[in-house]
């Protein structure tokens, strides 16, 4: 079965060899709207809205909300400075964390209904169920997203696939104004978990050359870098899964 | 759940400290090996060099080190963090510590492995040569509903692939 539908000014798919029930994609529907409610920027009555006006102090939000800016917090203080909670204005901005936060949630829901061969995908990036699927994971070509630019037969415990670009929705990385233009085009990283993966692919893009090695020495992932030029760099495990999606 | 996170790392953090200070003072006898997977690796405590006291590997000698840590090699216990499980493996050298390394354990193959992920160049082709492969699904940098709809995956989606 497939399913797509539009949230988190974005779109979100589950795909699924074994069908998923349907009160199941109706609680991963509802998981990722609140998200969207509370976090999202572009609707003015999300509680981050609130915050950005001035409306509401920050240590008055909800538990939600200060639980996914003190992580974010934990991230920056990881990512030394390249992940930030803030745009550049000083605006908190807490959408890539949470996102990925909803999608770990959603693939709690999911891995409860006992369905082995889901995959879920919310704005370009994926999680999925632990173990042997049936088909690879393609990512997208930086310079042409109707275009595949190749694809990764992961290994069985890498459930999420994160891939963020400086190329599309600007605003979506805060680059910090210290540091140079990113020399990345599209950075995708996997990992055991989507949070790691989303927040570390943001990470690279925002961090360049040191974050890349940072981030490659510090958590147990893999990785495929797009520079502007064209020119690519992987890790030994994601040059392994490319090799296997090519077999 | 996810400030109980944080703090299970700060105290991972504590943890790989407190086995660094304890090797840097006390020595051996809190060092040996605790994971019956890593024994492979760096296991035994003595691990090769004679150091200028003279002192054979700490593992095996772990009673006579009361004042100063015997030279060796010495593998801590395993941390779990939520990155995966640390373990760190210091060398004592001449009464004082001479090195740390991270080891890894991949926690599937219960192998203790020297991290080395670096991101090395990779040829085109290589890349190119699996867009042939049969996907379920497509990631990109693809954040607005405006990219999805200009995208592989929203081809994938009409086109009800299952």
């Amino acid at each position: 079965m497939r399913a797509h539908w539009p949230t988190m000014g974005t779109v979100a798919s589950v795909h699924s060899v074994e069908p998923v029930p349907d009160a199941v994609l109706a609680a991963v529907r509802g998981a990722l709207a609140e998200t969207d409610s509370r976090f999202s920027l572009y609707r003015q009555d999300s509680e981050l809205s609130r915050i950005a006006r001035g409306e509401l102090a920050l240590e008055d939000a909800g538990i939600a909300v200060r639980d996914a800016y003190a992580e974010a917090l934990a991230w920056r203080q990881r990512t030394d400075g390249a992940f930030t909670a803030h745009r550049p204005d000083g605006v908190v901005d807490l959408s890539g964390l949470v996102k990925a936060t909803a999608m770990h949630d959603s693939a709690m829901l999911l891995d409860a209904s006992g369905v082995s061969t889901w995959t879920l995908g919310v704005g370009g990036d994926l999680v999925r169920a632990s173990g042997p699927h049936p088909a690879a994971l393609g990512i997208v070509d930086p310079d042409a997203r109707t275009r595949l630019f190749t694809a990764v037969r992961l290994g069985d415990h890498r459930r999420a696939l994160a891939t963020s670009g400086s190329a599309e929705r600007g605003e979506h990385i805060w680059t910090r104004t210290d540091l140079p233009r990113s020399p990345f085009a599209q950075v995708s990283v996997a990992a055991d978990d989507i949070v790691t993966a989303d927040v570390l692919a943001t990470a690279i893009v925002a961090g360049g050359q040191p974050m890349l090695e940072l981030a490659c020495d510090r958590w147990d992932i893999d990785v495929l870098a797009v520079g502007r030029e064209g020119e690519l760099h992987a890790t030994p495990g994601m040059r392994a899964a490319i090799a296997a999606a090519a077999a | 759940m996810r400030a109980r996170a944080v703090w299970g790392s700060v105290l991972a953090a504590f943890g790989v400290l407190a086995i660094g200070w304890g090797v840097g003072t006390a020595g051996s006898p809190t060092m040996a090996p605790t994971l019956p997977g890593s024994a492979g690796v760096s296991g035994s405590g003595a691990s090769g060099s004679t150091g200028s006291n003279g002192t054979a590997g700490g593992g095996s000698t772990a009673g006579a080190a009361a004042a100063q840590a015997s030279d060796g090699s010495y593998t801590g216990a395993a941390e779990s963090t939520p990155f995966g499980t640390v373990q760190v493996s210091v060398t004592v050298s001449g009464g004082r510590l001479s090195d740390v390394t991270a080891l890894h354990l991949t926690d599937r193959g219960g192998q203790s492995v020297r991290i080395s992920n670096r991101a090395a160049p990779i040829l085109r082709q290589e890349v190119l040569a699996a867009q042939s492969a049969h996907v379920s699904m497509v990631g990109g940098a693809t954040y607005t509903s405006e990219g999805y709809l200009a995208s592989v995956q929203s081809a994938l989606d009409a086109a009800g692939w299952r």
